[in-house]
């Protein structure tokens, strides 16, 4: 899984989840059974918001939660685990790797198309206005 | 200064956090016997870092007290500590980073691993120096006492410097790039060597191919890529030994090598070689730096793991550790390069995880032109019939890039 939006914009942060849910072998993403993507919005972030978005995006997901070290502040393994409740691991294998890079390009296309989605579609609607 | 003037103290400090990890250590042992110091005492101490020194003050006294020319540090030292460290106690000291730089600039013998070094070493140098002159701007005097433009233009000349390097060593990588299309082109696939410093690669290297490349024990003895032909079940294959891996290395220094590294990341099959006899969180340690440089370097085709020295273990053990690194590596292959057990099950399992060569049908003109075309596919590629008819019709299989260098690849298409 991964998280976008992680910074201030405009006193707001727009936080986007992906949580890719899929079977890897170590080499390879070996098949992908479903992607979810959850929106949050916040006036201020901390470890219990991250925490609570991650579980959210999880829910009815079985397996392994694998995430980046700096969604999660760095914090040791065993502290996430026992703070997410579930089993958890940073990317270890490049499997893992890219299974978290599917998640990164997707929270972040999500994210995009929250923040400049809209404006532009207006913009490509006024071209076509415009032909 | 003779090699066995130098002498070192190694120090390490460990975050209270996690759990004391004596192969750290031993790795910073093995790299500082490798650079040539004799190693004087080994010093660690669990704390949080120390803005000024890195570690407690009273550890570096401690090993001050042996009178060693350096003093090596496991953690990184800002440009801060360095100077701190040199002021208050006068010694020279040195981080791991500097000292696998050491070791790479006294081993490179061509120019390209010159090169890479020295771009390392910049662009390890270059945001210290901005930092330094910044420093040195903030308590600017006017007159003699300022920072003046030969100072500013330093920092420039670095990143010029590091520009033309770059350059240089992209025109190199084109000429790698060329190379290992030709050597498809003759019909070759193209294996690397990849994984942990010291885990075997150039003495599996001689072993397959009977070559005789220089191999010790004691990390970072190939720095170069070494390439040896070697025939698998019918196959010609190409094996390249490259520089190994080490946990914690900075970006750039990967960047720096990314020429010698691109013989992995375009290889047709990759060969991850691990010590099977590395005590089992070192041997997972070192799987994960191994996954994380593949990453780096953006390797997409196969990976086969090798757990060489599996002669050091009884087979309980050995089955046991392949277990228990199942998720890094499925299916490992046992090896000893060292006694050549393994090695057959090595060359089968690289004939079945290479990609099958297509099998392609072409017509040449039964003439002396057709007949040499025939001659040279016979070198680069692996003929499964001939029928001499009003012309040749031949069943061969290879690669695309044979046939294209024959002048036939037109001929296929057609």
């Amino acid at each position: 899984m991964d998280i976008s939006g992680r910074h201030e914009a405009e006193g707001r942060y727009e936080m986007v989840c992906a949580a890719v849910s899929a079977r890897i072998s170590p080499s390879f993403l070996e098949r992908i059974d479903s992607v979810r993507l959850i929106r949050r919005q916040a006036g201020s972030l901390d470890i219990n918001l991250i925490s609570d978005i991650i579980i959210e995006a999880c829910t009815g997901l079985t397996g392994i939660i694998i995430a980046e070290s700096g969604d999660l502040y760095n914090l040791e393994v065993w502290r996430v685990k026992s703070i997410l409740g579930r089993d958890f691991k940073y990317p270890q294998t490049l499997a893992e790797r890219t299974a978290v890079q599917l998640a990164h390009h997707i929270s972040l296309a999500g994210h995009r198309l929250i923040r400049h989605g809209i404006d532009n579609g207006k913009e490509s609607g006024k071209e076509r206005v415009m032909e | 200064m003779r090699s066995e003037d130098k002498t070192a103290v190694l120090l390490i400090r460990e975050s209270p956090g996690r759990a004391p990890d004596p192969s750290r250590m031993r790795e910073l042992f093995g790299l500082a016997q490798a650079a040539g110091y004799r190693v004087l005492a080994e010093i660690s101490q669990r704390r949080s870092r120390d803005h000024l020194f890195q570690i407690g003050r009273g550890k570096i006294e401690e090993a001050i007290s042996y009178h060693p020319h350096r003093l090596i540090f496991y953690n990184p030292l800002s440009p801060g500590q360095v100077y701190n460290i040199r002021s208050q106690f006068g010694v020279a000291v040195l981080d791991r980073f500097n000292l696998i730089l050491e070791i790479f600039s006294s081993r490179a013998s061509t120019r390209e691993a010159k090169l890479q070094v020295e771009l390392a070493r910049l662009s390890y140098d270059a945001p210290q120096v901005r930092n330094a002159l910044a420093l040195k701007k903030r308590g600017e005097q006017p007159g003699f006492r300022g920072a003046g433009a030969y100072e500013e233009s330093m920092y420039h000349d670095i990143r010029g410097r590091m520009a033309k390097i770059r350059a240089e060593l992209a025109a190199r990588e084109d000429k790698g790039e060329n190379r290992r299309q030709r050597r498809r082109e003759q019909g070759f696939d193209l294996v690397a060597l990849a994984g942990y410093t010291n885990a075997g690669k150039s003495t599996l290297l001689n072993s397959l191919t009977g070559s005789a490349v220089k191999a010790q024990d004691q990390p970072f003895t190939t720095l170069s890529p070494t390439t040896r032909a070697l025939e698998v079940l019918g196959r010609r294959v190409l094996l390249t030994d490259t520089v190994g891996f080490i946990d914690d290395l900075p970006h750039f220094l990967i960047k720096a090598f990314r020429s010698t590294l691109s013989e992995i990341s375009e290889a047709d099959l990759v060969l991850l070689v691990a010590d099977i006899s590395d005590p089992i969180e070192l041997l997972r340690r070192k799987l994960i730096a191994s996954h994380k440089a593949l990453w780096d370097c953006d390797v997409t085709s196969p990976i086969v793991t090798v757990l060489n020295k599996s002669d050091r273990l009884d087979e309980r053990e050995a089955a046991m550790k392949v277990e228990m690194v199942g998720d890094l590596a499925p299916c490992p292959v046992l090896a000893s390069a060292a006694t050549g057990q393994g090695l057959g099950t090595l060359e089968e399992c690289l004939s079945q995880r290479l990609e099958p060569l297509p099998e392609h049908e072409i017509r040449l003109p039964y003439t002396s032109l057709g007949l040499s075309q025939l001659s040279r596919l016979y070198q680069s590629t692996d003929l499964v019939a001939v029928r001499y008819e009003e012309e040749l019709i031949v069943r061969l299989r290879g690669r695309k890039e044979a046939l294209a260098r024959a002048g036939l690849y037109k001929a296929l298409l057609e």
